[in-house]
């Protein structure tokens, strides 16, 4: 419970009405089964719920929790386990309210936008305009200041419009403290065009690969770089998503793009980087398009022995689908030549499906906002990932064997649905700078033995990253933080010093910044635990020498 | 170092072989800044390290005796004052740590240590068709490294996606001498159980929730010294044509660059005064120009990907964006002699000294909009210090994929002219505090323009403050410098 | 309702159709009051946390969920990602509990207690229903077999300034060639929106006496004007197993007929308008397709209620059909429109979130540049004829049958 004082002061703050600590209320933020690796699905119900509309409201929060010893977090859409509170002491900081695109320049192409301005808001604008805007994975429900401060943020598009860690220009950023600090230029009054300087980048403490999830003050603003954007201001689509009939714009076609063998499609996928063609590239086998868009006919292949799957996965190895966009004609009539050259000189097969008008029809929108990836819901109920750090293209692909290895073993011991394979997502940043691989796994929450897998699953994946030299995208869990961070610098004393210096009343809720936990040792195969000391062994301190 | 010399002295020889440490006063001078107004004393003493181990090792012996270290990697001459020791200083001089450690073809990647100079590097990747990025003509010894962390821009925006490319992983040894090393190179394993899994150094983020690679960069040495990094290569071009658009204002061709550079058409790109692109040409001059100002720009084709029919495209494409900028772009031998200097490093002395024998350089970025104007008040104030149009050379580049451009004014003069150079100092620091109100963002701060820069941000200063304390709480790395003058720093305190 | 992962597709209008961020949103209840739990995922979480036994129903619980429209926006829009996930479904679930636990807002008791002593949801004399039809003609269903037997509905038997609507409706039918009979005095709510505040109980009662009505008219056709009892009896009615013997319309479905046929000839009427599209003609109009046993996941389309199969296009083919009318869409428009705040009881309880739901769609009406917004719902008629007066809106609300009986060459005074 949160004490009288305290509440009173939220109210104070920011008004009644903005404030609750109404139980059942508390408990809509509580349930996280997506992405709740601890096979839970509720997390910790939050001593009150705010919900500022101001930076100044904001601050004027954050100070409240700081003299009341109460801690903060704050979250924007609150998809997944992340956006939840860890302990009930914790005030969550919902910032619906704060949903503003407060600029589009649209001649330095940046937008400057709240916390609750979703993807596709932002998208639909920009095209207005002439511009487009990078839109995470995870579909366009999802806050780009989110995924540009505080979480992963790589996409489909990722290939033209990179990460949304490296799309990040000026901040504002609640500390910790109550302070505002504005990151690179408009820390000094000169707009929002750049994020870094002057000197040192303050960009460095806010995030890495990941962000602090919330546990390292309150973004309040963020500047973000966009592209140009060489189709119509709108593109009229009927329909949704599955029933989608939407056009694909004239200067656009897409291909689906399978091969003789997995080798072949790596390295086409490494030729389309060196050609610098390609607007939107995401890899993903047969059988996830038919779970994607055919849930009913995918029970039934697999109920058959998965052998119609292993077959289709094998028949068109490591397929991709890859999306060109051409400025002019002439621009798009060259991509698709570089692309057909290079699909061809890896022994593949480039099908044009903007030639096939249901195809094009379907997957117009549905690719260029990628608001069909969040689909893959449908089949099994939820999904996960095994989250892969961000390397070479090679590197990535061999994870998706790795933790193919371990994921078959729950599938057959009935830990996991039976979805037919190794289900990765690969992608391509920035022309292949680097990418980045997850497996997708299927799984009832409703089903205690799925939920019972995702612990040592997740551990599975640590032990994989170690293998791999990698620190994953999962480092943000507590576990796999204190597993790794001993083996990678000690980046975790760095965070924890950094945090320190910020959050000297220690306001914040860490458990996704600094928080370290055991595993659960109980529950790990110790032939499993063996090999983990015996990988400690090895790698200790080696990174340093 | 007086008093605590005989210490550090007695670390250092147990650390680093005898030879390695510099004490000859004739040698010594080369580390002193050599040009007025940013001249400084030469450093107490030089160490050149050959390794990682020794530089940690030079740190944590500087850490102990409490002795600022300033790292230099390039050759002589120092000019910005970046490296520019005070007397009492000791440099760690790493330009003798010029190996590629690793060359990826495949992930178009190299490892480097500090001392890898622009030459070098590009030697090295033209063997492989790869070419790395440059700023504009960098002298012959400028380190690569040295380059990237003080965010040189590269001349190539559509490569530059975030203020930290080309620089990818680093190692660095923070003042607290630990060693930490950032983005994928971060571990577990070395790098050659990193090579050994596929890894090729490539995420620059990370580990984790930190980017400390950003930390560095930027930071003139305050927070520790990188001993190697990996920076990104890009294929070697195989069809170049090189076109220049000109006109008497900035404003058509900074929107020209704009509509190039959002759609990542060209190459190089690049806009130069008639000055500059004097001093560049050297006696070739620029000849009869129809503009004060000129736009270079590259259009080119890559090795196995239809050259010539990406060449094709984006001529024509460019065309058409000129024609509605009301430009018209030429082809020809001027335009492939300018293009041509621009793609590599400067084959002699640095191409600022050509005109007075030293240059002051202003430099900040900003936006398209108000970047015209702080080019006429630059000239305004230079008028008030009596300088002329010939005086100040102008480079505007445009960076982060077009996004903003980082303008620069070289105001030339000699060096030999205490007045000359005083004057320069006092226009440049003047300049500063009025384009700085106008829109000018100083996102790399030397002298004579820290304070202008950092006044402006007092909470990005206090922010600083506090990093400085825990990378460099002895304040040992590069003491005095950006917005750390002495005693403000907490862990001094 | 452990199904949801909160993905917050409930909170927007789906993705492809986004055009602007002004009018991205879909829900009034979460835009207007913020916290997760006035949203469809929050209300189905707080639903579990309830069934779990993890909190308790409260008044301020019982206010969440009564803060609602039941508008059906964030169904729809799951729908697109989830087979698995009713949200309609808890929604009324929600509220029956809110009746059965007793946790009920005093607003709606009234209402109730006016619907059972004078059978409408306005709370005005039951035998001044049928005054709206006075010299129209019209048969008695009561005492009389009758082709069509015409619905009017609570809201437009007592609403007069909305009379020229609903008497325009009549006599146009009675112009394409339909019989048509009413029931007077005699005719009740339809129970729909008793049974959408929870009031099971008493909706049941309102069904049954609508079967016997219908029943003893013999009428081949039932057809209402009024979008809550249209989606009453195509949705709610066979959801609770009251099967009506007829064919049940509503009057826009036989005007396009109508019109299309020929049998009604509308002239030039120079204008430029938008459509809003009722929720419950539209996405909560779907009709009932039955209960789908097993395994959710493997539901088909066909047997979802996905929001596509409601009334969109007749009352375009209408405004259409008028020469000399220019129709421009509204951003949220069809299964994904947005409320006019009207209905679930929010105008009862919390006038003031009504007309601001209604406030906003007026807003988006005139981006578009239209004179007049067109309905064809009394509800939302009023919430919007509301709104304008109170925004100052330039906005003409017009209904859809009202412009069509001009359009041929009538008007109707309204009052009788």
């Amino acid at each position: 419970m949160i004490p009288e004082k305290a509440y009173a002061e939220l109210e104070k703050a920011i008004g009644a009405d903005n404030v609750t600590r109404e139980p059942a209320m508390l408990d809509s933020y509580s349930w996280q089964p997506f992405l709740n690796m601890s096979g839970e699905l509720w997390v910790a119900r939050p001593a009150a719920v705010v919900l500022p509309a101001s930076t100044e409201e904001v601050q004027e929060v954050v100070r409240a929790c700081n003299r009341n010893g109460l801690k903060l977090k704050a979250l924007s859409t609150g998809w997944g386990a992340q956006g939840g509170a860890s302990g009930d002491d914790t005030v969550l900081i919902d910032l619906r309210r704060m949903d503003r695109i407060i600029e589009i320049d649209e001649k330095n192409m940046y937008a400057v936008v709240e916390p609750y301005v979703c993807g596709g808001e932002l998208q639909a604008e920009c095209w207005k305009r002439g511009l487009n805007t990078h839109i995470v994975g995870a579909g366009p429900h999802a806050s780009p200041l989110a995924g540009a401060t505080s979480m992963h943020g790589c996409g489909n598009d990722s290939i033209s419009m990179s990460t949304s860690s490296r799309n990040v220009l000026g901040v504002e950023w609640v500390l910790p403290s109550g302070e505002v600090l504005r990151l690179g230029s408009p820390g000094s009054g000169a707009g929002w065009f750049c994020g870094d300087g002057p000197g040192p980048s303050l960009r460095s403490i806010m995030r890495g690969t990941s962000g602090a999830f919330g546990g390292f003050g309150v973004f309040t603003k963020v500047a973000l770089k966009l592209y140009h954007w060489p189709g119509p201001p709108t593109v009229e689509s009927e329909g949704t998503v599955l029933d989608s009939t939407g056009e694909l714009p004239e200067c656009m076609s897409f291909f689906n793009c399978s091969f003789a063998g997995e080798q072949d499609s790596v390295e086409a996928m490494y030729r389309i980087g060196e050609a610098e063609i390609g607007c939107i590239q995401v890899r993903m086998v047969t059988s996830e398009f038919i779970l994607l868009i055919m849930p009913h006919l995918f029970p039934k292949l697999v109920r058959k022995g998965g052998a119609i799957l292993e077959f289709l996965n094998e028949a068109m190895a490591s397929p991709f689908t890859i999306l060109l966009a051409g400025n002019s004609p002439g621009e798009l009539a060259y991509q698709e030549k570089v692309l057909h050259e290079i699909i061809r000189s890896c022994n593949g097969i480039a099908m044009d499906m903007s030639r096939i008008g249901p195809a094009r029809r379907l997957m117009g929108m549905n690719l260029l906002r990628c608001t069909i990836f969040p689909t893959v819901f449908r089949f099994g109920n939820m999904f996960a990932t095994n989250l892969d750090g961000n390397e070479a293209l090679d590197t990535q692909n061999a994870w998706t064997h790795t933790m193919e290895g371990y994921k078959s073993a729950y599938v057959r011991a009935g830990g996991l649905i039976d979805d037919g394979g190794e289900n990765p997502y690969m992608i391509n940043y920035e022309n292949n700078l680097y990418g980045h691989c997850e497996t997708i796994y299927l799984y009832d929450h409703r089903n205690r033995e799925h939920l019972e897998s995702l612990e040592p699953l997740g551990f599975d994946t640590t032990l994989a990253a170690i293998e791999q030299c990698n620190v994953p995208l999962a480092a943000f869990e507590p576990v796999t933080r204190k597993l790794m961070s001993p083996l990678a610098c000690d980046f975790n004393e760095w965070q924890k010093k950094i945090s320190a210096a910020f959050d000297q009343n220690g306001v914040s809720d860490t458990r996704l910044y600094t928080d370290e936990e055991d595993p659960d040792y109980d529950r790990i195969d110790p032939a499993k635990l063996e090999k983990l000391k015996e990988l400690q062994a090895r790698f200790r301190g080696k990174e340093r020498r | 170092m007086a008093d605590r010399g005989g210490a550090f002295l007695n670390s250092l020889a147990g650390a680093v072989p005898g030879e390695a440490i510099i004490s000859d006063a004739a040698r010594l001078e080369e580390y002193a800044a050599s040009r007025p107004p940013t001249a400084s004393d030469p450093p107490a003493l030089a160490v050149r390290p050959r390794s990682s181990e020794e530089v940690r090792s030079v740190v944590a012996a500087a850490a102990e005796a409490g002795v600022s270290l300033v790292p230099v990697s390039s050759g002589a001459p120092h000019v910005k004052g970046g490296s520019a020791p005070h007397s009492g200083d000791v440099v760690v001089d790493l330009s003798g740590m010029d190996r590629i450690l690793h060359f990826d073809r495949r992930n178009r990647v190299a490892v480097i240590e500090p001392g890898v100079t622009f030459p070098a590097l590009e030697e090295e990747a033209a063997r492989e068709g790869l070419r790395p990025m440059t700023p504009l003509l960098p002298r012959p010894n400028k380190s690569v490294l040295a380059s990237y962390l003080e965010r040189e821009p590269i001349t190539v925006p559509k490569y530059h996606w975030d203020m930290t490319d080309p620089l990818l992983c680093v190692e660095v040894v923070f003042g607290t001498s630990d060693v930490f090393r950032t983005g994928s190179a971060a571990g577990p394993g070395c790098l050659e159980d990193q090579w050994a899994a596929g890894n090729a150094q490539k995420n620059p983020m990370g580990p984790a929730a930190t980017d400390l690679a950003r930390l560095v960069q930027g930071a003139q040495g305050t927070m520790g010294i990188v001993t190697w990094a990996s920076v990104r290569l890009e294929l070697e071009p195989c069809l170049r044509r090189f076109g220049i658009a000109t006109s008497d204002s900035t404003a058509p061709l900074l929107q020209f660059a704009s509509q190039l550079a959002r759609r990542k058409l060209g190459d190089e790109l690049v806009l130069l005064d008639s000055t500059n692109a004097s001093c560049i040409l050297g006696e070739n001059g620029p000849g009869e120009s129809p503009g004060r100002f000129l736009l270079v720009y590259c259009v080119s084709g890559l090795p196995g990907y239809l050259p010539e029919e990406k060449v094709a495209y984006q001529e024509r494409d460019i065309a058409v964006i000129a024609e509605r900028a009301g430009l018209r772009p030429q082809y020809g031998d001027r335009a492939e002699e300018l293009g041509a200097m621009l793609s590599h490093p400067c084959a002699g002395p640095n191409w600022k000294t050509r005109m007075k024998g030293a240059s002051l350089d202003v430099f900040f970025l900003a936006t398209a909009e108000p970047a015209p104007g702080l080019v006429d008040a630059m000239y305004e104030v230079a008028g008030r210090y009596g300088l002329g149009e010939r005086d100040v050379g102008i480079y505007i580049q445009p960076v982060m994929q077009g996004r903003s451009f980082h303008v620069e004014f070289n105001i030339f003069f000699d060096p030999g002219d205490a007045g000359a150079a005083a004057r320069v100092s006092d226009a440049a620091g003047e300049a500063a505090g009025l384009l700085a109100g106008k829109g000018a963002f100083f996102s790399r701060p030397y002298e004579p323009w820290v304070d202008v820069a950092y006044a402006r941000c007092p909470d990005t200063v206090g922010a600083l403050r506090k990093l400085k304390g825990i990378f460099d709480p002895g304040d040992i790395m590069s003491r005095g410098k950006l917005c750390f003058k002495g005693g403000e720093t907490p862990g001094t305190r | 309702m452990m199904s949801c992962v909160r993905c917050s597709s409930c909170k927007w209008i789906p993705f492809n159709q986004m055009k602007s961020a002004r009018f991205a949103k879909n829900c009034p209840s979460i835009a207007r009051h913020g916290f997760h739990s006035y949203s469809g995922s929050g209300r189905v979480n707080m639903g579990l946390s309830l069934l779990e036994g993890r909190s308790e129903l409260t008044e301020k619980v019982s206010e969440v969920i009564y803060s609602c429209q039941m508008c059906g926006a964030c169904d729809t829009h799951c729908k697109v990602y989830r087979e698995v996930i009713d949200i309609n479904d808890v929604l009324l679930e929600l509220r029956a509990k809110c009746v059965e636990d007793g946790e009920l807002l005093l607003e709606h008791m009234a209402v109730i207690d006016a619907l059972k002593r004078e059978n409408n949801m306005l709370g005005e004399p039951k035998a001044a229903r049928g005054e709206w039809a006075r010299g129209l003609g019209l048969k008695d269903v009561n005492t009389e077999t009758v082709e069509v037997m015409f619905h009017a509905g609570c809201r437009f038997s007592y609403d007069r300034d909305l009379w020229p609507g609903v008497r325009g409706s009549v006599r146009l039918l009675q112009a394409a060639g339909f019989e048509v009979g009413t029931a007077g005095a005699e005719e009740s709510c339809c129970g729909g929106r008793a049974y959408e505040l929870g009031y099971r109980g008493e909706a049941r009662n309102f069904f049954e006496d609508m079967l016997a009505r219908v029943r003893s008219s013999g009428a081949k056709m039932l057809v209402t004007a009024c979008a809550d009892g249209y989606a009453a009896f195509k949705y709610l009615y066979p959801l609770e197993g009251v099967d009506l013997p007829v064919e049940v319309f509503h009057v826009t479905q036989v005007l396009e007929r109508a019109v299309s046929g020929g049998r009604l000839r509308p002239g030039r009427l120079p204008c430029k308008v938008t459509y809003h599209d009722p929720c419950h003609l539209g996405r909560m109009g779907e009709p009932f397709l039955g209960r789908w046993e097993g395994d959710k996941r493997l539901r088909l389309r066909s047997m979802s209620r996905t929001g596509k199969n409601g009334v969109y296009q007749p009352p375009r083919s209408v405004l259409g059909s008028i020469p000399g009318l220019e129709l421009v869409e509204m951003e949220r428009i069809k299964q994904y429109a947005w409320c006019c705040g009207a209905g679930g009881g929010v105008i009862d309880a919390f006038p003031e979130y009504a007309a601001w739901t209604a406030a906003e769609r007026l807003e988006e009406a005139a981006c578009t540049g239209a004179e007049a917004l067109v309905t064809s719902c009394p509800w939302c008629e009023r919430a919007f004829l509301d709104a304008a007066r109170e925004t100052g809106s330039p906005m003409a609300v017009r209904d859809l049958n009202e412009l069509l009986l001009e359009a041929c060459g009538e008007s109707e005074g309204g009052d009788p």
